[in-house]
C-alpha cells in the first residue's frame, strides 16, 4: 500500500517537472511549424538565458520573479541572435547545414557558460520551496507547483497569441504555405524573428523553471534536454502544441516512476523504449495531423 | 612523436565514423545512431579479444558484422520516418545502446583479476596490441591500412550505380521511386553498410585506447560523426576525411595553444564554415574547379 502511495508520488512530482519538457517541446514544435528547420541549439539556449538572468541580477538582490522574467526576456534575445547567427544568412534549401550550424551554437553556448562561471554549478531560486500542500496521503511540492503554474500560464499566454492576435495569424500562415503569405503582404523574415523570440522567451522560462525545480543550473544540463525536449517533440507529434503539452507531462511522469522503481541509471532507457514504440505503432505521434506519405 | 602518430590514428578511426555517417548522409538521411553501431563493435571487439581470446582480426570482422546487423534491424523500424523524426529516433537509440552499455556487466575470473565490462566504470582490459608486442607505429599503419581498404570501397562504390541509387533516393525520394527503386531497401543497406563501417571504427577504437566506458559513445560523438561528412561536403569520401583533419588536427589539436578560448571558438568556427561553405568544405563546384586546373595544367605542359 505504501508503495502504490509512494509510486503515485513519484507520478504527480514528474508530471509536474514535466512542464518543462513541455515548454521545450513547444519551443522545437513551433520552430520546426514555421521553418521546417531543427533548431538543435534551443535547450542549450534556454540554460544560457537562465544562466544569464543570474548573471544579470549576480550584483543585485533580486527578488525570485524578477530572476524568472529576466530569464524569459534574455531568452528572447537569445532567440534573436540565434536566428541571425545560425539561420538568416545560410540558404534554406539546404537543411544540413543549418542542422550543423545549430550544433556549432550549442557547443558555442555551452562553452561560453561555462567559460562565464568556471564550470560551477549555480544555485537558481525557487519560490515557494517550503511550501508543501499535503492532499490526502500526497504531498505535493510548492516549488515544483509554482513551476507547474508557470509552465500553465507560459502556454495560455502562447495560444492567445497564436489564435488570438495578428501576429499569431500571421505565424499560423506562415508555417502553412509561406509563399502564400509572402504574398498576402507577409514579411516571412519578420515572422522568423518574432517565432524564435517567442520560442526563446518559452525556453528562458523553460530553463529557469529547470533551474528552480532541480536547484542548481549545470552547462550539463543542456544535452540531456536537447534530447528529452525532441523525444517529446515527436511523441507529441511534430508541429502539434497541445501534443507537446500532453507528451511533456508524459515523459516526466514516465521517467520519475521508472525511476522510482529501477533506479536513475536505468531511467532513460525506458524512456527511449517509449519512444521507440511510438515511432513503430504510431510514427506521427499522439495528435499527428492527417495527412499523406509526407 | 608518439603524441603526433597518435594524432594520426585518432584520425584514421575518425574517419571511418565519419564515412559511416556519410554512406547514410547519401540516401539523405541523417542518423544520430552512429555512435552507438561504433559502440557495438567497440564491446564486441574487445570481449572477444579479452574474453575470449580471439586474434584481432577475426575479432574485427565479427564486430563489423555484429553492428551491421544491429544497424540493418534498427533500420527497418527507424527508416519509416525520417527528417526530424529520424535524427529524434536514431538519437533515442544511440542513447539507449550506451544506457544498455552502462547497465552491462560481465565480468570472468582470470587468476585473480576480475576482466570484461563493468557498468559504469567500463572495460579496462583490452591490452591485445600492448601484450602482442604491437609499436605505436604499427597500429598507426594498421589502422590506416582500414581506412584506406574502406575508402577505396566506398569511393569505388560512388562511381558504380550503387552510388548513383543512393545518391537519386537522396536527391528526390519520389523521383526516384517512381523510377522504380525500392526506397525503403536502398535506405536500409546505406545504414547496414554504415553499421559495418562503424563497427569496424569502434572495434580499432577499443583497442588502441585499451579502455573504453558508455560516456564516450554519447550524442556528441554522434554529432560529430554527423559533422564530418556535413561539414566535408557530400560529393566525395576526401570531404569526410578533410573535414576530419580540420576537426581533429586543426579545431581540437591545433588550437590548444589557445587554452581555455578554444572550446570556444570550436562552436563558433563551425557555425562559420556552414556560413562560409553551406554545402560543405569540398562541394561539387570545387571538384569542377579542380578539374579544370588540371586540365590548364596540362594543356600548359604540352
Amino acid at each position: 500500500m505504501l508503495d502504490l502511495i509512494d509510486a503515485l508520488q513519484s507520478v504527480a512530482d514528474g508530471v509536474l517537472f514535466g512542464a518543462t519538457y513541455a515548454l521545450l517541446g513547444i519551443g522545437f514544435t513551433l520552430i520546426f511549424g514555421v521553418m521546417h528547420k531543427i533548431n538543435l541549439s534551443y535547450a542549450a539556449a534556454s540554460i544560457g538565458a537562465a544562466y544569464a538572468s543570474l548573471l544579470l541580477l549576480a550584483g543585485v538582490k533580486a527578488p525570485p520573479v524578477l530572476v524568472f522574467l529576466m530569464a524569459a526576456a534574455c531568452g528572447g534575445v537569445i532567440g534573436a541572435l540565434v536566428y541571425f547567427v545560425a539561420f538568416r544568412f545560410i540558404p534554406l534549401a539546404n537543411p544540413l547545414a543549418t542542422l550543423m550550424s545549430t550544433v556549432g551554437l550549442l557547443l558555442l553556448i555551452d562553452e561560453i557558460v561555462v567559460h562565464a562561471t568556471a564550470g560551477v554549478p549555480l544555485n537558481y531560486p525557487a519560490l515557494f520551496s517550503d511550501v508543501v500542500i499535503r492532499a490526502g496521503a500526497f504531498n505535493l511540492r510548492g516549488d515544483l507547483m509554482f513551476v507547474f503554474a508557470l509552465g500553465c500560464v507560459a502556454m495560455v499566454l502562447l495560444w492567445a497569441l497564436l489564435y488570438r492576435t495578428r501576429l499569431g495569424i500571421a505565424t499560423r500562415a506562415v508555417s502553412q504555405q509561406p509563399v502564400a503569405a509572402q504574398l498576402c503582404g507577409i514579411s516571412i523574415d519578420g515572422v522568423n524573428i518574432l517565432t524564435f523570440v517567442i520560442t526563446g522567451v518559452l525556453g528562458g522560462l523553460a530553463g529557469a523553471m529547470t533551474g528552480a525545480a532541480i536547484g542548481v543550473l549545470s552547462p550539463l544540463l543542456s544535452l540531456p534536454l536537447t534530447v528529452k525536449g525532441l523525444i517529446v517533440t515527436v511523441i507529441g507529434g511534430l508541429g502539434s502544441i497541445p501534443g507537446a503539452i500532453v507528451a511533456g507531462l508524459l515523459v516526466g511522469g514516465i521517467e520519475n516512476v521508472v525511476q522510482f522503481f529501477r533506479g536513475v541509471s536505468e531511467r532513460d532507457l525506458y524512456v527511449m523504449m517509449l519512444l521507440f514504440a511510438f515511432l513503430v505503432f504510431r510514427p506521427g505521434g499522439l495528435f499527428a495531423p492527417a495527412a499523406g506519405r509526407d | 612523436m608518439d603524441f603526433y602518430l597518435g594524432l594520426v590514428q585518432i584520425i584514421g578511426v575518425h574517419t571511418l565514423l565519419g564515412l559511416s555517417a556519410y554512406c547514410v548522409l547519401l540516401t539523405g538521411q541523417v542518423s544520430l545512431a552512429q555512435a552507438g553501431f561504433f559502440a557495438v563493435g567497440a564491446y564486441v571487439a574487445g570481449m572477444l579479444t579479452v574474453l575470449g581470446g580471439w586474434p584481432l582480426i577475426p575479432a574485427l570482422a565479427v564486430a563489423s558484422l555484429a553492428a551491421g546487423i544491429v544497424a540493418c534491424a534498427v533500420g527497418f523500424p527507424a527508416l519509416r520516418v525520417k527528417g526530424l523524426m529520424l535524427v529524434v529516433a536514431t538519437t533515442a537509440f544511440g542513447e539507449a545502446v550506451r544506457l544498455f552499455f552502462f547497465n552491462f556487466t560481465y565480468q570472468l575470473e582470470r587468476g585473480e583479476l576480475r576482466i570484461g565490462p563493468h557498468g559504469g566504470e567500463g572495460f579496462r582490459q583490452i591490452r591485445y596490441f600492448p601484450e602482442n608486442g604491437w609499436s605505436t607505429l604499427d597500429v598507426m599503419l594498421f589502422i590506416w591500412v582500414v581506412v584506406i581498404a574502406v575508402m577505396a570501397a566506398l569511393w569505388w562504390m560512388d562511381r558504380s550505380r550503387i552510388g548513383a541509387v543512393l545518391r537519386a533516393v537522396g536527391e528526390d525520394e519520389l523521383a526516384a521511386q517512381s523510377s522504380g527503386i525500392n526506397v525503403t531497401a536502398v535506405k536500409v543497406s546505406a545504414m547496414t553498410i554504415g553499421g559495418l563501417i562503424a563497427g569496424l571504427g569502434g572495434g580499432l577504437f577499443a583497442h588502441y585506447t585499451t579502455h573504453i566506458e558508455h560516456v564516450q559513445f554519447g550524442v556528441v560523438l554522434a554529432t560529430f560523426a554527423v559533422a564530418y561528412p556535413i561539414l566535408g561536403g557530400l560529393s566525395n569520401v576526401f570531404g569526410t576525411l578533410i573535414a576530419v583533419i580540420f576537426i581533429q588536427g586543426f579545431l581540437i589539436e591545433g588550437l590548444r595553444f589557445m587554452g581555455d578560448w578554444r572550446n570556444l571558438l570550436f562552436g563558433g568556427l563551425i557555425v562559420l564554415a556552414m556560413i562560409v561553405r553551406p554545402r560543405g568544405l569540398i562541394d561539387a563546384g570545387t571538384l569542377v574547379a579542380l578539374k579544370r586546373l588540371l586540365r590548364r595544367g596540362e594543356r600548359a605542359g604540352a
